[in-house]
């Protein structure tokens, strides 16, 4: 693919925000504020732009979990965000390790099927309990990503190491 | 004790009886913020008869979430010794998800003084 049109297909694709590279919690300090300014800068409504910035955020800090756990093989991520008449979609890709696959796709299959007060009850549940076995963070981002958004999909890809996909819409 | 707001954390202060804090928190390590505040805040109940904390955030991430229900409990067993803790969550009329937040907090709330303000 030429240059331009990486940069052609970021523009039909609605994509505004697109990081690619070794993320830490030093490069997200010095992008967060350019991503809340341009995602307030597309949308007033201040309620929707807090949710696509705190999942953008719980997106980005996942990469930065998954990273910290393969630094010595290179774990890189991506993270981007998009607009289009519809809403706002966060999208996010990462190497992982294939050991983790089955337990993630169960966790999430389970939050994809729960209804908006049983996502807030889980939440509330998880902040009582402490983080899972195994867990780096809280074990709340997906449940806070599944809470913000409206829809979310994931996808596992062998390509041919295996890269995690997660993609979340946020729309009003 | 004062802290300045940062683009990734709220601005704090903690006086002998009162805790304001007011802003964004998603810091890049949510330890080495939460530490010197608790530690603080539980140096100041321990002197007072009575203390009042107000919050007003715009958005927390989720690994802050966990600070502030340990910073909660705090204030609840410290109420729950008979000391009168008084507690505003205020959040803008626009802002359901920290309307939200500050309902679920609410709920382990029952000997101190828990009140949401919708600002």
């Amino acid at each position: 693919m030429d240059s331009h049109d990486f940069h052609k297909l970021l523009l039909s694709r609605g994509t505004f925000f697109c990081y690619s590279g070794l993320l830490s919690e030093e490069v997200l300090s010095a992008i967060s504020g350019i991503v809340r300014e341009q995602v307030s800068d597309i949308e007033h409504d201040s309620d929707l732009t807090t949710r696509v910035f705190g999942v953008f955020i719980e997106q980005a800090q996942n990469i930065i979990r998954y990273s910290e756990e393969r630094l010595a093989e290179g774990g890189i991520g991506t993270v981007a965000i998009g607009h289009s008449k519809e809403g706002f979609v966060v999208e996010a890709i990462n190497p992982m390790n294939a050991d983790k696959m089955l337990s993630l796709k169960g966790n999430l299959e389970e939050l994809q099927k729960m209804e908006s007060k049983d996502l807030r009850k889980a939440y509330k549940q998880r902040l009582r309990d402490g983080p899972p076995e195994g867990s780096k963070g809280a074990g709340l981002g997906f449940i806070e990503i599944a809470r913000k958004s409206s829809k979310f999909e994931f996808d596992f890809v062998e390509s041919p190491e295996l890269l995690f996909v997660l993609k979340a819409w946020i729309v009003p | 004790m004062h802290l300045e707001a940062t683009n990734r954390t709220p601005e704090v202060s903690i006086s002998d009886s009162v805790l304001e804090m007011k802003g964004e928190c998603y810091p890049e390590d949510i330890t080495v913020f939460a530490e010197p505040i608790l530690e603080s805040l539980a140096e100041k109940l321990e002197a007072c008869d009575s203390y009042s904390v107000s919050l007003e955030l715009r958005y927390f991430n989720s690994s802050s979430a966990k600070f502030f229900f340990d910073f909660f409990e705090v204030l609840e067993e410290t109420a729950a010794k008979g000391k009168s803790i008084s507690i505003e969550w205020r959040y803008r009329s626009s802002d359901n998800s920290m309307k939200e937040a500050g309902e679920d907090f609410e709920e382990d709330m029952e000997d101190a003084d828990y009140q949401l303000v919708e600002i």
